[in-house]
């Protein structure tokens, strides 16, 4: 693997995982077909789109989680954010109104199943696609 | 037919350059070059951000995989539906530029070349 190669790997190791499992391997060949003859490091402009793309991605609101096993995450996702409301009921029943802190917590991993949800919806949870064996 | 946002150029651009036939990524950026007279240079994370969003939007598929020199060529088409949006989008832009130019012209040929 040349230092470009590897370089190029480390930035686009900014996508979500299924993301980069999808198109990781297609974007590197383009990175490397556009990169002139000996060059050694990712040029700027290239370097800042990637991450900006990638970190678009990542958003709340993206479709993209950053697992291989969304199923699995849905369920601790779900299962959290009701203990968390559990336990801020718990925590006023006794007076203890510090407990609706929690709430934001238990919002964010409901947003976050809302992610994997999309994501599981999509059918984009399934086998790798064909072609890349490499990693 | 429900009004649709008009489509970004980068986007535009994509579709028109597999109107001509299916391409891999490195094709459809210099296609894009070429159609826009060196003035859009697509980097690779703007394009890949579109294909995902177009494969979604059922605008384009892929089309075949090549391996060549150990390296992933995927190719990607437009499906039909990608054909007809981008024909709607060609025939807006067409249309808005045939009043733009025709009236320059009634004001006295003041349009530029």
């Amino acid at each position: 693997m040349t230092p470009l190669e590897r370089r190029y790997r480390r930035l686009l190791a900014f996508y979500p995982r299924p993301f980069r499992r999808e198109h990781g391997e297609e974007m590197l060949a383009v990175l490397l077909e556009s990169a002139a003859e000996g060059q050694r490091w990712p040029r700027l402009g290239d370097s800042a789109n990637l991450l900006r793309n990638a970190l678009w991605m990542r958003r709340l609101g993206a479709d993209w989680p950053n697992t291989h096993h969304p199923r699995l995450w849905l369920m601790v996702r779900l299962l959290a954010g009701t203990w968390l409301l559990i336990l801020t009921a718990i925590l006023c029943g006794y007076g203890r109104w510090w407990g609706l802190a929690l709430v934001p917590f238990a919002l964010l991993h409901f947003a976050l199943a809302l992610r994997l949800g999309r994501f599981i919806g999509r059918g984009a949870d399934g086998p790798p696609p064909p072609g890349l064996g490499v990693s | 037919m429900s009004k649709r946002r008009p489509m970004q150029e980068a986007t535009f651009l994509i579709l028109t350059a597999l109107a001509g036939g299916s391409q891999h990524g490195y094709g459809i950026i210099n296609d894009v070059e070429q159609i826009s007279k060196r003035r859009v240079r697509l980097r690779a994370g703007t394009l890949y951000t579109a294909l995902e969003r177009l494969q979604n939007d059922g605008l384009i598929e892929i089309d075949r995989e090549e391996i060549v020199d150990s390296r992933l060529r995927r190719y990607y088409k437009l499906t039909p539906t990608g054909g007809q949006r981008l024909a709607e989008e060609a025939g807006r832009i067409h249309s808005h530029a045939k009043v733009a130019m025709s009236r320059l012209e009634r004001k006295g040929k003041a349009a530029p070349a």
